[in-house]
C-alpha cells in the first residue's frame, strides 16, 4: 500500500527513458554454454540479459499488452513462453531471433474470455504446453462464470495453435510445472499431480487440506514458478502455529515455510524455515546450500533453515517481488516492480551492482535464469 | 472512460441538480421511453414483458447511477448526462427502496465512511472485503439477479478467487451455495415494506413549507435555524437556509433539491460560498440526514428538520447541564410554546426568547440534582434527552477509529481531514454509565504502536489542530521517510479533558492512509 505511489511515478521516468531510441538486438543470436537470465517489462518487452557481463544482451519485443509476463524457458532453451495480453494468450519466442513461433489465445468459443492465473507451463520433453483457463462466458446482458480447464497444446502448433485436448481441473488454480516423467504439478487448493494425457489427478501434496496437527491451514500467495536447475519447484507459505487445542490465533506463532517438489525423483517436501516477521513475496533456496533460504520483498534476508533462524538481512533501496540465482549461486538477482534488477552478493547479501533494463515495470514477472 | 475520472465527477451532486430550473423536470413518461431506446439494445423484454437484469432489482438513487455509470465505463453505453440524471430519477422512483427498507444503512449514502459496520462475518469476508456490505444491503434482488451479481464479479475480476479471503475457500461454491439463498432471503426483490410506500408516499407538494432545523457539525458545534422549501413540481425544489452556530456566527445558503422514491431528498447548496450536499430521508414531515462539503464529504453536520405544521421538539442545545451550575439551553423544533419541564432538580430560571421555532432558556441545576439523562418536555412534546451529570466519569473519542487520507501536493485528489470530539460519559444512581455530551477538549497524537514510533508516524503523518481536526501531510513519497514511503501513519488520538479539577484521557485511533484511487457514490 505504502509503495503504491512510488511504483507509479517510478515507472512514468521509466517509461520515458524507455522512448529513448535503443539499437535493435532482436537477430542477436545467444551463446551456447553462456548463462542469461530472461525478464519481462512494460510496455511489452522480453529481456536476455547476459549474467558474465550482467548486461541486457538483446530484447525481443512482444505483441500485444504486456501483463502478468511470466514465462518459462524451454527445455531445450530456444524458446521463451510468455503469458500476456492481460492474462489471456501465450506466446513463444524464438530466443535467437526475436521470433514469434507460437501463439494460444485461452479463450476458445465465440462471447468467451478466459484468462489464466499465471497457470501454465511446458513439458520436460518440450513437446507439449499445457495452461489453465478460466472461462467466463459473455451472454448480452449478463456473464457466466465456466469450470476451469486445462488446456494442452503441442508447442509445434504455430501461431493461431489449437487444443490437442483438455480436460477440467479445479478453480483457484495457479502456478504449475512440468516433471521428467511427464507428470505435471499444478498448485491449486492443494498441489496435484496430474496426468496430463488422461486428466488424471491425485493430491501430492495437501495445502488448504494438509492435517499438520497443531498447525492453521497455509495461505500460500506465490505466483512465480521458477525453473531451478535443481528441477526443484518451490513456493512459500505462511501459516499459524497454535500454543494448544483451544487454537487461539493471539497466542499462536507464525511461521514461514516452503513447499517443495523435485521435478526429477517426485519428492515432495513440506517444512517451515523461520518465523514470521515480514513478508516475502519469492523465496528460493540457495544453489549451494540447500540449507540456504532466501527471501526477499522489502529486505533481503538468508536463513538458516535448520536452525529457523535468520543468518542476515540487507536493507533495499526499494521492494523487489522476484529473487533469482546464478547456476554458481554467488550471486542474487532481485526484479519485480521497477526496472531495475539489484545485484546481491549471495554470501554478504549486500548489493554489487544494478542492470537498468530498458522499459518500464517488470510488475510479478519471473526471472528465469538458464544456459543456452 | 477511466472509472476514477467518472466518479469524480459523478459524486459531486450529479443526483442533484446545479442550478434550479434550468432543466425541465423529468416525466415519468422520459424515463420509460429512455429505457427504451438506450437499455432495451442490450436487455430485452423476457416472457413477463419486463426488461431483463433491469426489472428484477431494486436500488437507492446512488446505487442506480452506479449501475448506469457501469453499463457506461465496462459496456459502451452512450447517454448524456441528463438523460442519465432522468433515467436514474425514473428508475429510484418505480423501482426504490422504501424508508424502512434503508434504515441503519442511511450512512453510506450519508458518507459516515468512518462507520464500524455490523454485518455477518460470511458477508463481511466474502462481499465485504472490497466494499461496503451496504452496496448490497441498499438493494433487492431476486434470487436469480443475485447470482447473476456473483457472476458478474467473478467473470469481470478472475483474480478475485486468489486474493486473501478468497483462497483460503472455495468462494464461487460459498457465493453461489450460501450467499445468494442468503441475499436473496434478505433483500428479496418483493417486500410488503415497498408496496406499502408505494400507496403511501406523499404528494411533494407535502414538503413545501417552513422548516425548522437542528444540526451539530462535529469540532463546530451545534446549530439551528429554518429552512424554506419550494416548489415542488417534478419533485424539484428551491430551498434556502437561514440559521446560526450555538456561538452565533451565520450558517445560510441557497439551494435546489431533488426527491427521489418519495423520500430519498438530495439537495446541493451553497452555504457561506462553500458547495454542500443534502442526503435525507423525508418522512411524516421529519427531514433527516446528513449535509456535507462537496469537495470534502469528512466535513459535514447531522441534520434533523421538522415543518412547520408538525408540532415537534428537536433538539435542546447544548444537551447537558452541570449539578449546582446555572445554563442558557435553547430548544429546537416546531410548534413550540408553553414553558419547558427539565424534571426534578433543574429550575427554569427564566424565558429568554419563545418563537414557535426556538426556545431559549436559562435554567438552574440543584447540587443535589439526580445525575441521568432526563427526557425533556414541553407541554404535549417530548423527546431529546437532556443529561444532568456532577462529574464526568470517561472521556470517549469519536469517532473512536477513524481514517484519514494524504493528498493534495500537486495530485488531484484532495486531502481528508480526520475530524474529533470528546465526548464524556458519566455514572448514574444504578451505576449505569450515560451520555453527557460533546466538551471542549486538548488535542494531540502519538504513535499507535512500536512499529508507527520507529516509523516516526507523528512527525510525518500530519498535524493534529487544537479543534480536533487532523491534517494529514501530503501525498507521493517522502525522500525524508526510510524506503522513501509515503506519510501514511498509525496513531493514537488522544483527547485531554478538564472537569472539576481532574483531567480526563480518552483515546481513539486514527489510519492515515493513502488516497482512494476510486471514490464512488456508495463506499
Ligand atoms: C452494450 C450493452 C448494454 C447496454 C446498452 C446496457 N447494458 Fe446493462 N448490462 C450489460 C451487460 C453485459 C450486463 C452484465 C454485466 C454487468 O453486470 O455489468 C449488464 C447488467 C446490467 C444490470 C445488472 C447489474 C447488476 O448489478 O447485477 C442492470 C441493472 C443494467 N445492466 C441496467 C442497464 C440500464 C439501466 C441500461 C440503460 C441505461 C443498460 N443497462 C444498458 C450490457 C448493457
Ligand atoms: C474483489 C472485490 C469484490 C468482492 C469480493 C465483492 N465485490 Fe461487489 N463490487 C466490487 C466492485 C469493484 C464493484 C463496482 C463495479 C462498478 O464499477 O460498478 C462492485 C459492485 C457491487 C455491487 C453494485 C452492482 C450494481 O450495479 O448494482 C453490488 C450490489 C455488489 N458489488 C455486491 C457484492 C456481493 C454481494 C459480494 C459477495 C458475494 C461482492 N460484491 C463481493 C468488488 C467486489
Amino acid at each position: 500500500m505504502n509503495n503504491k505511489n512510488r511504483f507509479a511515478l517510478v515507472s512514468t521516468l521509466a517509461l520515458l527513458a524507455a522512448l529513448q531510441a535503443h539499437a535493435d538486438t532482436s537477430g542477436k543470436a545467444l551463446v551456447k554454454g553462456h548463462e542469461y537470465m530472461a525478464v519481462t517489462n512494460t510496455p511489452n518487452n522480453l529481456h536476455l540479459i547476459d549474467l558474465k557481463t550482467e548486461s541486457v544482451y538483446k530484447t525481443c519485443e512482444m505483441p500485444d499488452r504486456f501483463g502478468p509476463g511470466t514465462l518459462f524457458i524451454s527445455p531445450d532453451k530456444t524458446r521463451a513462453y510468455v503469458l500476456n495480453n492481460n492474462y489471456r494468450d501465450i506466446y513463444g519466442v524464438e530466443l535467437d531471433t526475436c521470433k514469434q513461433v507460437f501463439h494460444a489465445r485461452l479463450a476458445q468459443k465465440a462471447g468467451e474470455d478466459a484468462r489464466s492465473m499465471f497457470s501454465f507451463t511446458v513439458s520436460a520433453d518440450g513437446k507439449e504446453l499445457y495452461a489453465v483457463a478460466n472461462p467466463m462466458q459473455r451472454a448480452i446482458d449478463h456473464y457466466v462464470v465456466g469450470e476451469p480447464r486445462m488446456q494442452v497444446y503441442s508447442t509445434d502448433a504455430g501461431l493461431d495453435a489449437k487444443l490437442l485436448r483438455s480436460f477440467p481441473v479445479p478453480r483457484q488454480s495457479y502456478v504449475m510445472q512440468a516433471a521428467d516423467d511427464g507428470s505435471l504439478y499444478l498448485a491449486g487448493p492443494d498441489i496435484y499431480k496430474i496426468d496430463p494425457k488422461t486428466g488424471e489427478r491425485t493430491v501430492a501434496l495437501a495445502s488448504r487440506n494438509w492435517q499438520r496437527p497443531g498447525y492453521s491451514a497455509p495461505d500460500v500467495l506465490y505466483f512465480w514458478p521458477h525453473q531451478q536447475p535443481n528441477r526443484d519447484f518451490t513456493l512459500l507459505y505462511t501459516a499459524a502455529r497454535f500454543a494448544d487445542e483451544k487454537q487461539d490465533p493471539e497466542t499462536a506463532e507464525y511461521l514461514y515455510g516452503y513447499m517443495n517438489i523435485n521435478l526429477k525423483t517426485g519428492k515432495t517436501e513440506v517444512r517451515d524455515f523461520a518465523p514470521l516477521t515480514e513478508l516475502y513475496f519469492t523465496g528460493l533456496r540457495s544453489p549451494k546450500d540447500p540449507n540456504l533460504m532466501y527471501g526477499v520483498l522489502n529486505r533481503l534476508t538468508k536463513y538458516d533453515i535448520a536452525k529457523q533462524q535468520l543468518i542476515k538481512a540487507q536493507e533495499l533501496d526499494h521492494s523487489y517481488y522476484c529473487i533469482a540465482f546464478n547456476h554458481a549461486g554467488d550471486k542474487v538477482y532481485l526484479a519485480g516492480t521497477f526496472n531495475d534488477i539489484g545485484i546481491h552478493d549471495a554470501e554478504s547479501l549486500e548489493k554489487i551492482g544494478s542492470i537498468k533494463l530498458p522499459g518500464g515495470d517488470m510488475a510479478v514477472s519471473t526471472t528465469q535464469v538458464f544456459i543456452r | 472512460m477511466k472509472a476514477t475520472r467518472i466518479w469524480r465527477y459523478l459524486s459531486a451532486g450529479a443526483l442533484a441538480m446545479t442550478a434550479f430550473g434550468v432543466l425541465q423536470p423529468a416525466l415519468a413518461a422520459d424515463g420509460k421511453a429512455l429505457l427504451e431506446a438506450k437499455c432495451k439494445v442490450c436487455h430485452l423484454p423476457d416472457d413477463n414483458g419486463v426488461q431483463r437484469r433491469i426489472g428484477y432489482q431494486r436500488k437507492t438513487p446512488e446505487g442506480w447511477l452506479m449501475t448506469i455509470a457501469r453499463m457506461q465505463i465496462m459496456h459502451g453505453l452512450e447517454i448524456s448526462d441528463d438523460d442519465r440524471r432522468t433515467l436514474v430519477k425514473y428508475l429510484a422512483d418505480t423501482q426504490g427502496l422504501a424508508p424502512a427498507e434503508a434504515e441503519g444503512l442511511r450512512y453510506a449514502m450519508e458518507r459516515r465512511l468512518n462507520t464500524i459496520e455490523e454485518f455477518d462475518t460470511q458477508s463481511k469476508e466474502m462481499c465485504g472485503r472490497c466494499h461496503s456490505p451496504s452496496r448490497f444491503a441498499l438493494q433487492r434482488r431476486t434470487a436469480k439477479e443475485w447470482e447473476h451479481l456473483v457472476h458478474f464479479h467473478l467473470g469481470q475480476w478472475p483474480s478475485l478467487e486468489y486474493q486473501a479471503m478468497s483462497r483460503d475457500r472455495d468462494w464461487l461454491e460459498l457465493a453461489l451455495k450460501e450467499m445468494v439463498p442468503t441475499l436473496a432471503e434478505r433483500y428479496g426483490l418483493d417486500d410488503p415494506a415497498w408496496s406499502k410506500w408505494q400507496q403511501e408516499r406523499p404528494a411533494p407538494t407535502a414538503l413545501v413549507g417552513r422548516w425548522s432545523f437542528s444540526g451539530h457539525m462535529p469540532t463546530r458545534g451545534d446549530l439551528h435555524g429554518v429552512m424554506s422549501v419550494e416548489g415542488g413540481e417534478g419533485d424539484n425544489f428551491r430551498i434556502s437556509l437561514d440559521g446560526r452556530y450555538a456561538d452565533g456566527k451565520p450558517f445560510k445558503g441557497k439551494g435546489s433539491a431533488i426527491l427521489f422514491t418519495g423520500h430519498e431528498w438530495r439537495a446541493n447548496v451553497e452555504i457561506d460560498g462553500v458547495a454542500m450536499r443534502q442526503v435525507f430521508s423525508v418522512v411524516n414531515g421529519e427531514m433527516k440526514g446528513r449535509m456535507f462539503e462537496t469537495e470534502h464529504d469528512e466535513r459535514g453536520l447531522d441534520f434533523v428538520a421538522a415543518k412547520s405544521d408538525q408540532a415537534r421538539l428537536l433538539a435542546v442545545q447544548p444537551e447537558f447541564l452541570k449539578a449546582g451550575e446555572e445554563a442558557e439551553l435553547t430548544l429546537v423544533g416546531s410548534g413550540l410554546s408553553g414553558k419547558p419541564d427539565f424534571g426534578p432538580g433543574v429550575q427554569l430560571v427564566k424565558v429568554l426568547e419563545q418563537s414557535p421555532e426556538r426556545l431559549v432558556v436559562k435554567v438552574r441545576a440543584a447540587a443535589d440534582a439526580a445525575p441521568g439523562s432526563r427526557e425533556v418536555k414541553l407541554g404535549k412534546l417530548s423527546g431529546p434527552s437532556l443529561a444532568v451529570y456532577k462529574r464526568i466519569d470517561e472521556v470517549k473519542v469519536v469517532p473512536g477509529y477513524a481514517i484519514a487520507r494524504i493528498g493534495d501536493n500537486g495530485g488531484a485528489t484532495p486531502k481528508v481531514q480526520g475530524r474529533f470530539e470528546a465526548e464524556g460519559w458519566a455514572t448514574d444512581a444504578a451505576g449505569k454509565a450515560y451520555r453527557v455530551g460533546i466538551l471542549p477538549a486538548s488535542w494531540s497524537v502519538e504513535p499507535f504502536n512500536e512499529r508507527a514510533a520507529e516509523d516516526e508516524d507523528v512527525k510525518f503523518a500530519g498535524v493534529m489542530q487544537k479543534d480536533g481536526v487532523f491534517l494529514p501531510g501530503d501525498a507521493g513519497p517522502n525522500p525524508a521517510r526510510r524506503m522513501s514511503t509515503n506519510n501514511a501513519g498509525n496513531l493514537k488520538v488522544i483527547a485531554e479533558v478538564e472537569d472539576g479539577g481532574q483531567t480526563l484521557k480518552g483515546e481513539g485511533q486514527l489510519i492515515v492512509t493513502v488516497q482512494r484511487w476510486n471514490n464512488p457514490p456508495l463506499p
